[in-house]
C-alpha cells in the first residue's frame, strides 16, 4: 500500500528535513536574516496583491459588513432593505472614503488626547490560514517607520502590537490573542494588573481577562482599564484604553483577582488603525478615555 | 500543458487565499484553505515526488506571506507530507477514484474534507510539539473542524475543476507528469 521508489522517498526526505530546518531557524528568539529575506520577498508579492483586492472588493466588502451585522431572523428582511439602500450610496467610492475619513478622524482625535505621534495604516488581513492567532496584517512597514515592538491603536482604544515588520507591512499581534498580555492600570484608583488576551485558568470566559495583583483593591463592573505604559513606550505607551470591566471574580485562594473585560476596539471591524511611532513625553493618565456619560456608545 | 496549468493554479490560489480569504472578517477564526483544495487536486493526479514537491512549495508560500504569526516551515512541512501521503495511496491503491480514471465530485470533496482534517491536526501537532500556547484542545476542536467543512464547501469549486482539467489534460496517454518520474513500476 505504501510503497514507492527509494528515489521518491529520497525526494520527501529532503523536503521535510528543509521545512525543519526552517521551522527551527526561524522559531529560535531574535531575527534571522535568511528568514527575514525570505519573508521580505514574499511581502514583495503580497502588497501589490493586497492593494488591488482592496480596490477591487470595496463594494463587495460593504455589502459582507452589512450582511454580518445584522443577527436574529426576525428583522433580517428590513435590515437587508436597509442595507440594500445603504449600498446604493456605498457604491460611490466617496461613501466608503468618507468612512475611513471619519476612523482617522476619531483615530487622530485620540493620538491628540495622548500626545501619541502615529503612523496610520489599515488593516490588510484578518484571519489566518488555520485559525490559531489573533493577527492582522497592516499596510505599513518600516519605510514608514514601524518597528517590532510598537503600540498599535485606533479611535477606541488599544488594538494590540507589531510583531513583525517589513517594507511595506507589519503583523499586528491583537490584544486577543492567546500570547498578549498587556500591563493595564484600572481608571483612577491606578491599582495595576495584567490583562491577558483569552481566557486565564479559572477565570470567566471573556475576551480579554485583567488579573489584578491587588486581591484588596476594589473593582466592580463598569470600571475602565489603561494600559500602564512599557520602558520607554515599547511595547505599549500609556494610557490608551483598554476596555472596561464585566465581571469580577474572587476565587478563594487565588493570588489575584480575575475581571473579564469588554474591549474598548470592536476587534472584527478593524479597518483604520494607527502604529504609535513616538510615545507622549509624560503619561496622559486618563485623560484619553472618554467622558464617563458616552461611554455607552464608544464604537 | 498539465504544467502549465498547474504551475498557474497553485500561485493564484495561495495568493487568493492570503489577498482575499485572511482578508474577510470570520468571526470564528478559521476560514476556507484553498491552498488545501488545490494541492489535493494536483496530488490526486502526480507522482507521490512531484506531489511532495507541489505541497512543499505551496505550504511554503503560505508560510512566507503576511501576516508571519507562525514559523516559517510549518505549513510547508504538513502539507509536503499530506500530498506525498495522498498521492502514495492513489497511486498503490487507486483510492479516491472510480475505475474508468474519473474522480467524481463527492470523492473529490470527501478526499478534499480528509486532508484539510488531517492537516488541521499535523499543524496543530506541529504547535504543540513547539510549545506554542495558542494550541488548546478546544481552539484545536474548533479550528479544525470550522476549518474542514469550509474546505469541503470550497472544494466543488476549486478541486474539482482543476481534477477534471488535469484528468483531461493527460487523456492522450503521455501525461506529462511535472516534477522527477518515479523509475519502475509505473
Amino acid at each position: 500500500m505504501f510503497r514507492d521508489s527509494s528515489r521518491s522517498r529520497l525526494i520527501l526526505a529532503v523536503l521535510l528535513a528543509a521545512a525543519v530546518a526552517l521551522l527551527v531557524l526561524d522559531a529560535r528568539p531574535g531575527g534571522d536574516p535568511v528568514t527575514s529575506a525570505v519573508r521580505a520577498g514574499g511581502e514583495l508579492v503580497f502588497a501589490p496583491a493586497a492593494a488591488g483586492v482592496d480596490g477591487a472588493t470595496a463594494p463587495a466588502a460593504a455589502l459582507y459588513d452589512g450582511l454580518r451585522r445584522s443577527s436574529g431572523s426576525s428583522d433580517r428582511v428590513a435590515e437587508l432593505e436597509q442595507a440594500n439602500a445603504d449600498l446604493k450610496d456605498q457604491l460611490r467610492a466617496a461613501r466608503i472614503d468618507e468612512q475611513r475619513a471619519k476612523q482617522l478622524d476619531e483615530l487622530l482625535g485620540l493620538a491628540g488626547l495622548g500626545g501619541y505621534e502615529i503612523v496610520a495604516a489599515r488593516a490588510v488581513t484578518h484571519v489566518t490560514a488555520r485559525g490559531y492567532a489573533d493577527t492582522v496584517t497592516i499596510d505599513a512597514g518600516t519605510e514608514s517607520g514601524v518597528r517590532p515592538d510598537m503600540t498599535v491603536i485606533n479611535g477606541s482604544g488599544l488594538v494590540g502590537r507589531v510583531t513583525e515588520a517589513g517594507p511595506r507591512t507589519a503583523t499586528v499581534m491583537l490584544a486577543t490573542d492567546v500570547k498578549s498580555a498587556v500591563g493595564a492600570r484600572l481608571e483612577a484608583t491606578r491599582k495595576i494588573g495584567v490583562v491577558n488576551g483569552g481566557t486565564v485558568p479559572g477565570g470567566p470566559d471573556a475576551e480579554l481577562t485583567l488579573e489584578l495583583f491587588d486581591l484588596e483593591a476594589p473593582v466592580e463592573s463598569g470600571d475602565r482599564v489603561v494600559t500602564l505604559g512599557s520602558h520607554e513606550g515599547a511595547p505599549f505607551v500609556p494610557g490608551v484604553p483598554i476596555g472596561t470591566v464585566d465581571d469580577v471574580q474572587v476565587a478563594p485562594g487565588a493570588l489575584s483577582r480575575i475581571a473579564g473585560i469588554t474591549p474598548a476596539v470592536d476587534f472584527s471591524s478593524l479597518d483604520v488603525v494607527g502604529v504609535v511611532v513616538r510615545g507622549p513625553d509624560e503619561d496622559p493618565r486618563d485623560s484619553v478615555l472618554p467622558p464617563r456619560p458616552d461611554k455607552g456608545d464608544r464604537s | 500543458m498539465r504544467t502549465v496549468v498547474t504551475l498557474a493554479a497553485v500561485p493564484a490560489a495561495v495568493l487568493a487565499q492570503a489577498a482575499i480569504v485572511n482578508r474577510l472578517p470570520f468571526d470564528w477564526g478559521a476560514g476556507p484553505d484553498l491552498v488545501v483544495a488545490v494541492v489535493v487536486a494536483v496530488a490526486l493526479t502526480t507522482s507521490p515526488a512531484a506531489a511532495a514537491g507541489c505541497g512543499f512549495a505551496a505550504g511554503l508560500a503560505m508560510d512566507v506571506l503576511p501576516p508571519a504569526e507562525h514559523a516559517l516551515g510549518r505549513y510547508a512541512l504538513v502539507l509536503c507530507l499530506a500530498a506525498y501521503v495522498l498521492a502514495l495511496l492513489r497511486r498503490n491503491t487507486g483510492a479516491g477514484g472510480s475505475l474508468d480514471g474519473r474522480t467524481s465530485v463527492w470523492a473529490v470533496t470527501g478526499t478534499v474534507a480528509a486532508t484539510a482534517l488531517g492537516v488541521g491536526l499535523g499543524y496543530a501537532a506541529i504547535g504543540l510539539l513547539m510549545g506554542d500556547p495558542r494550541v488548546s484542545l478546544a481552539a484545536v476542536v474548533v479550528n479544525t473542524l470550522v476549518g474542514t467543512a469550509l474546505t469541503a464547501l470550497v472544494a466543488p469549486l476549486v478541486a474539482f475543476p482543476l481534477l477534471r482539467t488535469r484528468e483531461a489534460l493527460s487523456d492522450d496517454g503521455y501525461p506529462t507528469v511535472q516534477g522527477p518520474v518515479p523509475s519502475g513500476r509505473w
